[in-house]
């Protein structure tokens, strides 16, 4: 019976894949990407995932876990899987899983599709899986921390350097998808200004007048969001106020940077932790509802398989197929920042260690499919109106004539009265070269919950989407500001130990101005860029997320070595090799390619090119160069810190393997757990 | 019946505590009761303010 239903699940899986690959001109229903993609999921939970959990890790439910050993009642609390299965999913899934498949949607919905599911399942579900295991195994150990223990000091620090510059990365390039999709729209920036008053109206009910009823504050901020949201509209159709609600990108940048520098030192309980639990709800409500509409619209995906642009020449970000799919999607294939979740909190809450395959992998197989829906809801746009809506401006040309002109030169078709009505459609001025993934995932939401729910509504659902976009990339602008304030105050502290106490406000207050002056300055930088910023700056967050995802695969397999199990070392070495091939051809045809689109260094060159012959302003052209070359330096201390990491494992394990070392595992010793069951 | 009902809002709350990692009072205080009775219980007010040091203090809670 079991092994008919597993064969029934593998035909359908089977079925949906020669479906998507066989379909010649026909568009394919999205039903064929979700079905191939949950049939891989689950054949994969069930062979690989327990290969990984029996095999590989040997997970021991006999064994108490760091939940059971430190129970505290605070964060050291054994939950039931399924609740940390949710909370775990919630705490890793982001923007990144919504916005790389929609940018890499411009090779056509087969490549990225096929990324996103082999990658999950050999490569980013394993490192998050071994990671949770390993600190589950240390009682709840930091990435970081078990760097330093397992590899050595020095891999310890840089870990630590490198993990701080990716979250500087990570935040502006967060912060410029907000800013793309909020420009110039009165009913989005009136929408998402609201949200302030509301946390802060939250704050104070959680901690003065109501202190710890948490659910009660989260239902009535939820309530006044969605007020907010329709109310919107009205602002947005006003002549009176829709003026005082309309902003250039820069102002909106510096709104966000003023915002991120207030956020992080005040204290968390007054506007962090109310938008963490708005954004939470607000997260786990709409993919569930977007998993719904899909599955009841099932809508048919427009855009090719393949597109021209696999040859590199795309509008949306430059560089070839090969390695650049790979970079542009990294949450919801393999993300290094996982590491820091599956290393952070829930190894601290695990109930029973059996538990930890469905939270790590399971978990990971989750944003997966959050990435597959965000590639389904992209592909079901018209081509035309895809690339209309990420192709940065200067590329199109100012007008709508001039980008019909452009994209029809692509060989898609596009009609401007239509697009025109789209736009009034959902409430905006403008839709043209939104590039950054957002708007077009909300229109493309937009168009499915419109389909499923109810027609008329496409404006109200357009700005419920980006209202949920922009709030959780927010809070994750909130609390990785935060974070990384913490990290640079410890750094900070080695050099005047009074700079490194966290509650002295003097260095706190020191410690944010400078994390938010580093995201703000790739910010601005990202937003004044005549190519859009998206081209530059995402394929670097692309780059430092797989680097790190390298670092966190590094300590994977030094534990799995260490373990004495080094004859499966290979389920973390393969993707490791894979991560290390693409980051690095990337980092290379960043910096040195000779085409100015592509190249950082090339783009330099040609920006004083152009100021000598008079053909750009000479600030502007010394700000592009400037900024060419610090991306390009950027890359390449990425690139050498990651291979320092690798190296210095690699002679971890040599000397394990040829036993000039003990194949010691640090591993908590064991207790055996006192649950019944 | 009535006690039914506010057994299964009060778990249902519960669960949704966890999944946005809110703070869940009641299970500290029975752990506090079970396994350190000598010590006095923080008060809701207090155990909250704890609570978010804690959380937001090490390492990212929410990822890209």
């Amino acid at each position: 019976m079991r092994i008919l239903l597993w064969a029934a699940v593998a035909l359908a899986g089977a079925a949906g894949w020669g479906a998507l690959a066989l379909a010649r001109g026909e568009p394919v229903s999205a039903a064929w990407l979700i079905v191939a993609a949950v049939c891989t999921y689950l054949i994969a939970f069930r062979f690989y995932g327990r290969f990984l959990a029996h095999r590989v890790t040997g997970l021991d439910d006999r064994r108490a876990t760091p939940a059971e050993r430190l129970a505290n009642g605070r964060d050291y609390v054994a939950t039931t899987k399924w609740v940390l299965f949710g909370h775990h999913f919630a705490a890793i899934a982001g923007a990144g899983p919504l916005v790389g498949p929609v940018l890499a949607a411009q090779f056509g919905y087969l490549p990225g599709t096929l990324w996103i599911v082999a990658g999950v399942v050999a490569a980013g579900a394993v490192q998050d899986f071994i990671i949770l295991f390993a600190s589950m195994r240390r009682d709840g150990k930091s990435l970081g921390r078990m760097a330093k223990e397992e590899i050595g000091p020095l891999t310890g620090l840089l870990a630590m350097v490198a993990i701080m510059a990716i979250t500087v990365i990570l935040l502006a390039v967060l912060a410029l998808i907000v800013v793309k999709s909020l420009a110039e729209s009165p009913w989005g920036v009136f929408t998402i200004l609201c949200t302030v008053p509301i946390a802060l109206l939250m704050g104070f009910w959680m901690k003065v007048w109501r202190p710890g009823k948490t659910i009660e504050a989260s239902v009535v901020g939820v309530i006044l969001l969605l007020v907010a949201l329709v109310l919107g509209r009205h602002v947005a159709e006003s002549a009176t106020l829709a003026p005082l609600f309309t902003h250039s990108g820069v102002t909106i940048a510096w709104g966000i940077i003023v915002y991120g520098f207030i956020a992080s030192v005040l204290p968390v309980w007054m506007l962090l932790c109310p938008r963490d639990y708005l954004s939470t709800f607000m997260k786990i409500g709409t993919i569930a509802l977007l998993a719904i509409g899909l599955v009841l619209v099932r809508p048919p995906l427009q855009m090719p398989a393949l597109t021209r642009f696999i040859d590199g020449s795309g509008p949306v970000f430059s560089g070839a197929l090969f390695p650049f799919a790979f970079i542009t999607i990294a949450c919801g294939a393999i993300s290094g920042f996982h590491a820091l979740v599956a290393s952070g909190t829930t190894p601290k809450m695990v109930r029973r260690e059996g538990d930890a395959r469905l939270i790590g992998y399971g978990g990971m197989l989750m944003e997966s499919f959050v990435a597959i829906m965000a590639m389904a809801a992209a592909a079901a746009l018209e081509p035309g109106t895809y690339f209309a809506m990420n192709a940065p401006l200067s590329t199109l040309g100012g007008s709508l004539e001039a980008a019909a002109g452009t994209i029809r030169g692509w060989g898609f078709s596009f009609s401007p009265a239509d697009f025109q009505a789209l736009t009034a459609s959902v409430g905006e001025q403008t839709l043209l070269g939104r590039t950054g993934g957002a708007a077009t995932l909300a229109v493309g939401m937009a168009q499915v919950f419109s389909r499923a729910f109810g027609d008329g509504l496409m404006g109200l659902w357009y700005h419920f989407a980006i209202m949920f976009e922009a709030l959780f990339i927010l809070t994750t602008v909130d609390t990785g500001t935060r974070v990384g304030r913490f990290m640079l105050q410890e750094l900070l502290g080695h050099v005047w130990e009074p700079l490194g106490r966290t509650s002295w406000y003097p260095s706190s207050a020191l410690a944010s101005a400078l994390v938010v002056a580093g995201w703000g300055w790739f910010l601005i930088q990202g937003v004044v860029d005549p190519n859009g910023g998206i081209n530059s700056l995402w394929p670097l967050f692309g780059i430092s997320n797989q680097l790190l995802a390298t670092v966190a695969l590094c300590v994977a397999t030094t534990v799995i070595v260490k373990a004495g199990k080094a004859r499966y070392a290979w389920v973390t070495l393969l993707p490791l090799a894979w991560l290390l091939a693409v980051t690095c051809t990337a980092s290379w045809q960043k910096v040195l390619s000779p085409d100015p689109k592509l190249g950082f260094l090339a783009l330099a060159a040609r920006a004083e090119q152009q100021v000598a012959a008079g053909e750009m302003a000479a600030t502007l052209g010394r700000q592009v160069a400037f900024n060419a070359r610090l991306d390009a330096a950027l890359a390449v201390l990425f690139v050498a810190v990651t291979l320092v990491v690798v190296v210095s494992s690699a002679r971890e394990w040599l000397l394990v393997l040829r036993g000039r070392k003990p194949a010691l595992a640090r591993e908590t010793p064991f207790v055996e757990t006192l649950y019944a069951n | 019946m009535r006690t039914d009902v506010g057994a299964l809002l009060a778990r249902a709350a519960a669960v949704v505590r966890r999944l946005a990692g809110m703070p869940d009072y009641a299970a500290y205080v029975e752990h506090a009761r079970r396994c350190h009775p000598d010590r006095p219980v923080l008060s809701e007010r207090d155990f909250f303010a704890e609570y978010l040091s804690a959380r937001y203090a090490d390492g990212p809670t929410r990822c890209c």
